[in-house]
């Protein structure tokens, strides 16, 4: 009987926890005047989706579109790049790889808000704003490359080398031996953290608040803050734009859950 | 001849290792280290939006920095962002802390239910500034309705444009986002505690609080480390809660160092003082960086 | 007085028995030993006397006072643990006090008791280390110091020894028994073990499936096994059971069907009666001088140590080991003679598997 109170105990923390979310989805239900109503109503009179009104208003398709080209862009590089790296950190002994070890998990910690003044100022003068997205990518990725190599370093680190040792015996190449026997046993953290990385990327904002100046090209999380400033009023709106650009993560999230958690813990602790 | 040998470096010998490592490597210089170092070379230079294009700007020395400090508003902006640190960490610990002690009981679920808090963790942090704003909304906003009910409070709260609230309202945010990262570290900290401790300790004598103080705290010596660092990190990273909320105000009532310095540089182009203010976080940063890297390391032998 | 008295005792987790009505009683300053195969119950038992699991329906009673609802920390029972469950932050000294410093015990008490089970263990020089530096056989002994030091009621070993090697477990096998007689402590020992539950113990108690199958001296267990499981479970080499059928006269059994070989039974069965014959390995010996009764068998394997022979015969319908001192000479494929007494030859029921 103890266990089953525990969780209802368990039940109500989570509730009272992802209170927020519940919030987001209820108020892009309601209508207008259901906003003002005091006390705040928990459950929408007439509960309806404006999504026509929203699109055409707030142009979510575009922005959340391009989100996701950040999100790709950024991720492709930092795959591509990083996961070389990872199978050598986990794999070599050596004191470079040491001290290469401690910068990367130092680089970790810069804030964007921080790192964003001087990009701008170089990409201007190189002239990488003409093509702006593209600057939000490079920077994104130097950002969550340091995450994903200490990510997919701990998931290379448990592979047994004996494999990778046995299939340099056999007769494949160093190169051989990582792209067929190791990265497809891989496979699966890999992705985990690509995951992670993309939804982070997805999530972006002082970069393409700081760098892309054309409307059509900037982010869902820009156009959201600039709605956010002025028709502070139009919450179902707001909430309606915010459910669309998070549920997609949510979906996501949901389904790998499992995997994202020993990812994650396997990471930051080792 | 040499160009089959470097490729059957490349693809044999020692040279694999070292191609697969370099690329990251020089992006990583390319795109962190170099706009680090960018940073303290624009501090004590005048740069602003008419020198923004060349390299050639004028070296000043520490004017940028006297200038910086002789603002009326720095020492609130910095003592906003240490008050920002202290509070997030002391109650995202706690909370999380609690909760993974819940947690650790064994009951159907527990595991999944657990993995939920994970989705404030992965939503935007600008979207989750959005959501608390509507929250903290002074006349309808729910939590209004609900402390009012609650009788801890007859007037409705303007948490966003009271400057005496604004900063807490930051907090509080800030605080819901950083709670499921600091409930999983430490529930893998308490994981690895084995079970038969704790059994020794009660045959001997412990009770529950006891144990706790005596087993569990010290035993999580490094992985508490690791949480505070990387609590105060990721507190000293955020940027979107701020912009959603409150954007700074009202009168840099509720502002912080890191978005002060991003407001420096992009709403009014005084971009050597937002210089200034980077390179200044960016050493606080790194000091605590080290802190987590120690606890990383410190290996906690049983 | 019983220092121990466990009464219809029963464990269930949900549906599943883990203990059957258990009752069993240990007199004060004896060693008890608990033992039999895995899934036996024999840990569970230990952790319900200890406190550390809760009882489904039964009674505990330590020194004459029930103590189901108590916590364990109020049984003033101490336990030490397979894997030693040392603290792992605390020095060697600070583990073996931790019990006491939780009382709040005058600091030159706990030092002088420290100072004296340290040396009681040969700790002495190691006071001030931290357990990740020490082997496995000192942190057993700190493991069984912080027992000491409490100066408990009871002890209770969770198979301390399974981790040592052999050489320092035969080693720590004298050195506790040497303790115990020195400490007169009331101990309660669990482990899979035999040679340790009859070198070392007062009774042994042999438990199977939540069971207890027989309660008695390790001698008298080895003698006079109460069923076909206890016989078979202690002693090494096992026992050998080969099926039998009482003869028409109901004074012998025969022993293997081809070979029409007859053994006298040491006292009258009703015929036709199936029985498992028992044979002890060490109780046939080679050529047969000096015992009662011989037959022929048929060998297939030899294998010598040195100090002993085992011998195992061709299938005949069942194969039997036999040991022997010493190194004999034997060869595979010959056939040979093998003497017993009928003192040595036990029976047991083909159904009820009970002694008869």
């Amino acid at each position: 009987m103890k266990r089953y109170v525990f969780l209802l105990i368990a039940i109500v923390l989570a509730a009272i926890y992802l209170f927020p979310l519940y919030w987001m989805y209820v108020t892009a239900l309601k209508s207008g005047s259901d906003i003002f109503r005091y006390p705040p109503a928990f459950w929408p009179a007439h509960p309806r989706l404006q999504l026509a009104q929203v699109f055409a208003t707030y142009q979510v398709d575009r922005y959340v579109w391009n989100s996701f080209v950040v999100a790709l862009g950024a991720t492709f590089i930092t795959v591509l790049l990083g996961t070389g790296a990872a199978y050598v950190l986990a794999n070599v002994r050596h004191p470079i790889v040491t001290v290469a070890l401690f910068a990367i998990l130092m680089l970790q910690v810069l804030p964007p808000s921080l790192m964003v003044t001087p990009l701008f100022v170089a990409f201007n003068q190189l002239g990488l704003l003409e093509w702006p997205r593209f600057a939000v990518v490079l920077a994104t990725a130097a950002k969550t490359l340091p995450f994903y190599i200490v990510l997919c370093r701990a998931t290379f680190t448990q592979i047994p080398g004996e494999l990778r040792d046995a299939a340099l015996v056999d007769g494949n190449s160093r190169i051989g031996a990582f792209l067929h026997i190791v990265l497809p046993l891989a496979r699966n953290g890999i992705l985990v953290v690509s995951t992670l990385v993309f939804l982070q990327s997805f999530g972006e904002y002082v970069y393409s608040r700081s760098m892309i100046a054309t409307k059509e090209l900037q982010t869902a999380t820009v156009g959201l803050s600039s709605f956010l400033g002025a028709n502070s009023n139009d919450w179902v709106g707001l909430m309606t734009y915010a459910s669309i650009y998070v549920t997609p993560i949510l979906i996501v999230f949901v389904l790998l859950q499992r995997h994202i958690v020993s990812g994650l813990t396997a990471g930051a602790l080792k | 001849m040499k160009i089959m040998k470097i490729f059957n470096a490349l693809r044999d010998g020692n040279g694999f290792e070292s191609a697969l490592v370099i690329a990251p490597v020089v992006y990583l210089v390319a795109f962190s280290a170099f706009p680090l170092v960018y940073n303290v070379v624009m501090s004590f230079q005048h740069v602003d939006m008419f020198s923004i294009a060349t390299l050639n700007r004028p070296f000043v020395g520490l004017v940028n920095y006297i200038d910086v400090f002789s603002r009326p508003e720095t020492p609130g902006v910095l003592w906003n962002t240490v008050i920002f640190v202290i509070l997030s960490i002391v109650f995202q610990l706690s909370i999380g802390f609690a909760l993974a002690l819940f947690f650790q009981n064994d009951f159907p679920g527990a595991s999944y239910l657990r993995g939920l808090f994970l989705a404030g963790w992965v939503m935007p942090a600008l979207v989750v500034g959005a959501i608390w704003k509507w929250i903290f909304a002074g006349d309808f906003g729910v939590l209004n309705w609900v402390v009012r009910s609650l009788h801890i409070v007859n007037a409705p709260v303007f948490w966003i444009s009271d400057p005496a609230v604004a900063l807490y309202s930051i907090i509080i945010a800030n605080i819901w986002l950083g709670i499921p990262f600091n409930m999983i570290l430490l529930s893998v900290g308490l994981a690895g505690i084995p079970g038969d401790v704790y059994e020794a300790a009660a045959l001997d004598g412990a009770g529950p609080f006891q144990r706790f103080r005596t087993i569990t705290l010290p035993l999580m010596g490094s992985t508490l480390g690791a949480v505070i660092a990387l609590g105060a990190i990721f507190t000293l990273q955020q940027f979107d809660l701020v912009a959603a909320l409150t954007q700074g105000g009202p009168a840099n009532a509720s502002n912080v160092a890191q978005y002060w310095s991003w407001q420096l540089s992009f709403e009014t182009y005084e971009i050597s003082d937002g210089s200034v203010i980077a390179t200044l976080m960016l050493t606080v940063v790194a000091l605590v960086a080290l802190i987590y890297v120690r606890s990383v390391q410190r290996e906690q032998r049983l | 007085m019983y220092q121990i008295e466990i009464d219809h005792l029963c464990k269930s987790y949900g549906a599943v028995k883990i203990l059957k009505d258990i009752s069993l009683n240990v007199e004060k300053g004896s060693f008890v030993t608990l033992i039999g195969p895995s899934g036996c119950g024999k840990s569970t038992l230990l952790r319900l006397v200890a406190g550390l699991e809760k009882i489904t329906s039964g009674t505990v009673k330590i020194a004459g006072e029930v103590v189901n609802d108590r916590p364990p920390r109020e049984r003033h029972v101490a336990m030490v643990f397979q894997s030693y469950a040392l603290y792992p932050h605390m020095t060697v000294s600070k583990n073996l006090t931790y019990a006491l410093r939780l009382r709040g015990r005058p600091k030159q008490e706990i030092d002088e008791r420290a100072a004296a089970t340290g040396q009681l263990l040969g700790l002495s020089d190691l006071l001030d280390r931290m357990p990740r530096d020490l082997s496995g056989g000192q942190r057993q002994r700190v493991a069984m110091g912080r027992a000491i030091v409490r100066d408990p009621q009871v002890f209770l070993f969770d198979e301390p020894l399974s981790n040592l090697d052999a050489a320092l477990r035969v080693r720590m096998r004298s050195e506790l028994r040497k303790l115990h007689q020195r400490l007169g402590a009331t101990s309660l020992y669990v482990t899979h073990d035999q040679i340790e539950a009859m070198t070392m113990a007062d009774t042994v108690v042999v438990l199977r499936d939540g069971v207890v199958e027989q309660v008695g001296a390790p001698l008298d267990l080895y003698h006079r096994p109460a069923n076909r499981f206890v016989a078979g479970f202690i002693g090494s080499p096992a026992m050998n059971f080969v099926e039998g059928i009482v003869t028409e006269d109901g004074r012998g059994v025969v022993l293997s069907q081809a070979r029409k070989q007859r053994l006298e039974l040491p006292r009258p069965l009703q015929s036709g009666r199936k029985v498992w014959i028992g044979l002890r390995p060490e109780h046939m010996q080679l050529g047969g001088a000096g015992k009662k009764q011989k037959f022929d068998v048929q060998v297939d394997t030899v294998e010598s140590t040195g100090s002993m022979t085992f011998i195992e015969t061709k299938a005949d319908p069942t194969s039997l080991i036999i040991a022997q001192s010493g190194t004999a000479q034997v060869a595979g494929g010959t056939t040979i003679t093998v003497g017993i007494n009928s003192e040595d030859i036990y029976l047991f029921d083909i159904k009820t598997e009970l002694a008869v």
